[in-house]
């Protein structure tokens, strides 16, 4: 897995790349954690280049939600499409992360 | 902590003289000695006061010399113990053997005190590396004990009495969990709400391991007991949700299919929770079960739960699994996948549920040759009899 992170104006756009299972939810988790103690609050996270997610995997997206609400952070997801999208409609995961069809839709909503 | 130190020479000026020389760490408490004269004493010394860790030890003494008292050690196979030899300057025939006979050190005569101090220190060093990866080890050895133990309740907990109804004409049920670790995150169970109404559930908690299995021990137990009130499916999942909710640590969760079949009339009402859609293998195929738009347990704790109902008819088999069949990987890292799963349930549809759930942990096992099991695999099959004719 890839993830490649760019500072926009309104929040840190994170793009994921590849699979995001066990072994890979770790690099997620400890990106996410360093952006925060770097003091970013705001994310959103492009799954478009997702080409797998495991169970491992949505548990690392669903922890790094938490901490970050803990601390009064946001998130929203976007592109989520094809094997993701049908592990997020299985999982019920749409329902507990805000989710949109593209980056710049995201960012607009985000502020 | 005081090093017990045992001395063996039959020259008997030398007690005096090692009293004399270390009795500041006599004094403080750091250093015990212990004196014998020959092999034979040493080794009686040594039954007899077994907290010796260092022996240090003449070649020419009568009795039994320092070379066969070697050998005797050996013999015990205490690798915290440790003899160090004292031999004279020139002796290196015999120091040589007794190195080969497994001496630590060894020092000559005459001795320098200095050297010997540095010696019993070096050596002390050693004897409580040595003893504490030991203790390491053995605490391992208990950790793994109590994992195996750990294992045997939570299949204790796990269903294994088939058939579990033998009185029940109805229905044919088989399951069974295979574990990635000692103990695993999934579970399945099966009871009777009343005398026509049969509960059943499969459930996956996210992660493994021995934190996985209490939570899964926590999430089948507070199902089963909510589900034996006979509520409505959506009502147990929306109990359970709130309560798990409040017990979540970072991030666990449990994804759920709980089901409630009618033994009169094959009406199966369920809701799932964020789990993999079981199967139904019936005479026109085999086809996935409706989601209910639920998600996971333990996260959304106002979320509300809606159910759904479906029609078996004889002969219907309901299929359902966790993840670990489907994400089963091969040694060309590909997934199991559900095409093959459904390939698989296709020549199913009239084989006992017990064929059917073996044959499918060997497709899964075969599939993943070379490749060691990443994830908890739990199948549990449920074939509809329908309601035996009686005359």
């Amino acid at each position: 897995m890839d993830v490649q992170t760019r500072k926009e104006i309104q929040a840190v756009v994170v793009t994921l790349t590849g699979r995001l299972d066990a072994v890979t939810a770790a690099e997620y988790a400890r990106r996410m954690n360093d952006l925060t103690r770097e003091g970013e609050t705001t994310f959103v996270v492009d799954l478009g280049g997702l080409d797998y997610i495991s169970s491992a995997g949505l548990r690392e997206l669903l922890v790094t939600a938490k901490l970050l609400k803990g601390t009064g952070g946001k998130i929203r997801l976007a592109n989520v499409t094809g094997m993701v999208k049908d592990v997020f409609d299985i999982s019920g995961f749409a329902s507990i992360f805000q989710i949109d069809d593209s980056v710049g839709e995201a960012l607009a909503r985000i502020g | 902590m005081k090093a017990t130190i045992m001395v063996v020479d039959d020259e008997v000026d030398l007690e005096p003289l090692i009293r004399q020389k270390f009795r500041k760490q006599i004094r403080d408490g750091i250093y015990e000695f212990v004196f014998a004269h020959n092999g034979l004493e040493a080794l009686t010394k040594l039954i007899e006061q077994p907290d010796i860790r260092l022996i240090l030890s003449d070649i020419n003494m009568p009795e039994m010399d320092g070379l066969a008292l070697l050998t005797e050690l050996k013999a015990l196979r205490n690798p915290s113990l440790k003899t160090v030899i004292v031999s004279a300057y020139g002796d290196m025939d015999n120091i040589r053997t007794a190195m080969n006979r497994g001496a630590f050190d060894f020092l000559t005569k005459p001795i320098s005190f200095d050297d010997l101090e540095i010696t019993i220190t070096k050596t002390l060093d050693e004897i409580a590396l040595i003893r504490q990866s030991l203790r390491e080890h053995d605490q391992l050895i208990s950790i793994q004990r109590e994992l195996e133990a750990a294992r045997e309740i939570q299949q204790a907990i796990l269903p294994k009495t088939f058939p579990p109804f033998p009185d029940r004409p109805e229905m044919s049920i088989f399951g069974s969990m295979i574990a990635a670790r000692e103990v695993g995150g999934d579970f399945f169970d099966f009871f009777m709400i009343d005398n026509k109404r049969l509960g059943f559930v499969i459930g996956d908690v996210s992660g493994k391991g021995v934190t996985a299995a209490i939570f899964m021990a926590v999430s089948r137990t507070l199902i089963r007991a909510t589900g034996m009130k006979g509520i409505s499916t959506a009502d147990c999942m929306n109990y359970a949700n709130r309560l798990l909710c409040s017990e979540s640590v970072s991030g666990m969760f449990v994804t759920v299919f709980y089901g409630i079949l009618t033994t009169t009339t094959g009406v199966v009402e369920y809701v799932s929770a964020g789990h993999n859609p079981p199967y139904i293998v019936s005479g026109s195929g085999v086809r996935k079960v409706e989601l209910t738009g639920g998600t996971i347990l333990g996260c959304l704790d106002d979320f509300v739960f809606e159910s759904k109902t479906l029609q078996l008819m004889p002969g219907d088999l309901f299929f359902l699994y966790t993840d670990g069949v489907t994400e089963a990987f091969n040694a060309r890292d590909e997934l199991f996948e559900e095409t093959r799963l459904e390939r698989y349930l296709e020549s199913q549809r009239s084989r006992p549920t017990e064929a059917v759930v073996e044959g499918c942990f060997q497709e899964v096992a075969a599939f993943a040759t070379g490749k060691a099991q990443s994830d908890d695999i739990t199948i549990l099959a449920i074939r509809y009899n329908g309601v035996p004719y009686v005359s």
